[in-house]
């Protein structure tokens, strides 16, 4: 058998199972990404989904949510990612809420992107966030020795919130003091209002598009079927080519 | 089978390259790195300035905008000060950092950015606009700064920060 028939019979049979593969892939990346060019003018970046099970699997499921008791208040982050002091709303927060604590009349509220310093009124003192030194992702927060520390994947670090510095680690073998999640209590529950509608049809399609619907694995799996689409567009043409060319009147 | 396993080995180099690309896509810029190319050599120091009810009312009456918090963080060296501000593109904050300098912005910079669409405003064709610009006294830029199609929020926001950063630098300045 000549080399090219080979060659075009192996990427006959390569194409065909990628293809078979990609075509369903294919068709949704297709789909969502005209519907996305579109969004604006079709309304989906202001329409959301009312589907409750697809809510709850992107998290919001509030009544499973930690909330934390530092001293005699609650402080709790709300699904759409609005922290809350008892039934004050403060201000967003990056990551799931980890802990919270009072420190010299201060509450520190720790979510696993971002610190949040609030003051006895419920207002925003500050917000120390990545951008300005925060060791991310904070697992924990808690007081060693009198001082704020928070806890990352490589330890327990001391927390110096007056000049936002996190490089010192905590004494070996200190013992740490931190507040146990709990349930919010139904009475402040209930004096939270109720959260606006926040899954749009426009990040359920853009999340689907990129495959971040399943997480970082989706992202993968979206990406294996960028470089399969690409692999059988490669094939393809380099089918055709070999086809033409033994078609060619004077080909061997 | 060498021809097998090359192609195996090729695939996984593929998707291990990518997923670390999709994982390391939000953080441009530390505030390490940032004060590094506001200053250079020079050593700024962290100031804190309070927000008062006064200031945020002249602020939202100046520039019709201003972070949420009581104090903010800034760092100065000589006439030069450096700002790390948070502001909301369309659903995520945008981090972005403003160097001020005789009351025009000297540099731009995303330190962070966290929406799915509008990133393009972290590349110099954009950010490099807004060198030389400074105050008007109706609270705009001094000049227009071109938008970018599909990043009109992200625009806005980086627009409303540099004006913010403008007003807070002439605060801190008296």
């Amino acid at each position: 058998m000549r080399r090219s028939s080979r060659l075009v019979g192996v990427l006959w049979r390569w194409h065909r199972r990628l293809g078979v593969l990609a075509a369903a892939f294919a068709l949704m990346l297709s789909l969502t990404g005209l519907v996305l060019n579109h969004s604006s003018q079709l309304g989906l970046d202001r329409s959301f989904v009312d589907w409750q099970w697809l809510n709850r699997a992107y998290g919001d499921d509030s009544a499973q949510l930690p909330a934390f008791q530092p001293g005699q208040n609650w402080v709790f982050r709300a699904a759409n990612g609005l922290v809350y002091f008892n039934t004050t709303e403060v201000a967003p927060c990056s990551g799931n809420l980890v802990g919270a604590l009072q420190v010299e009349g201060l509450i520190v509220a720790a979510c696993a992107e971002e610190l949040l310093l609030i003051t006895p009124a419920g207002e925003l003192l500050e917000a120390i966030s990545t951008s300005v030194g925060l060791p991310v992702p904070v697992l924990g927060v808690g007081m060693v020795e009198g001082s704020v520390a928070l806890q990352t994947s490589s330890g327990w670090w001391l927390a110096n919130l007056d000049t936002i510095d996190f490089t010192v680690a905590a004494p070996a073998g200190a013992l740490v003091q931190q507040h146990a999640a709990g349930e919010l209590p139904d009475t402040i529950r209930q004096g939270i209002p109720a959260q606006d509608s926040w899954l749009s049809w426009e990040r359920l399609l853009l999340d689907l598009h990129s495959g971040r619907v399943a997480g970082p694995i989706g992202v993968v799996i979206i990406d294996v079927m960028g470089v399969a689409l690409a692999t059988l567009a490669m094939s393809g043409l380099v089918m055709w080519w070999l086809h033409r060319r033994r078609r060619r009147p004077g080909s061997r | 089978m060498i021809h097998h396993s090359i192609g195996r080995k090729l695939v996984l180099a593929a998707i291990f390259m990518m997923a670390a690309f999709s994982v390391a896509a939000e953080e441009y810029l530390s505030r390490d790195d940032f004060l590094l190319l506001a200053f250079g050599e020079q050593e700024p120091t962290m100031q804190t300035l309070w927000i008062t009810e006064d200031t945020r009312s002249a602020a939202r009456e100046a520039v019709g905008w201003i972070p949420h918090a009581l104090r903010l963080r800034y760092w100065q060296a000589g006439e030069r000060t450096a700002w790390i501000l948070e502001e909301i593109g369309k659903d995520k904050p945008i981090t972005l950092g403003i160097v001020v300098s005789n009351k025009q912005i000297e540099r731009v910079d995303v330190l962070a950015f966290r929406e799915s669409r509008g990133w393009e405003i972290r590349y110099p064709f954009f950010t490099s606009q807004f060198s030389g610009l400074s105050l008007s006294e109706d609270g705009y830029l001094s000049d227009t700064v071109d938008g970018i199609t599909g990043a009109t929020l992200s625009v806005r926001a980086v627009d409303r920060v540099a004006r913010m950063a403008l007003w807070l630098d002439a605060k801190v300045a008296g």
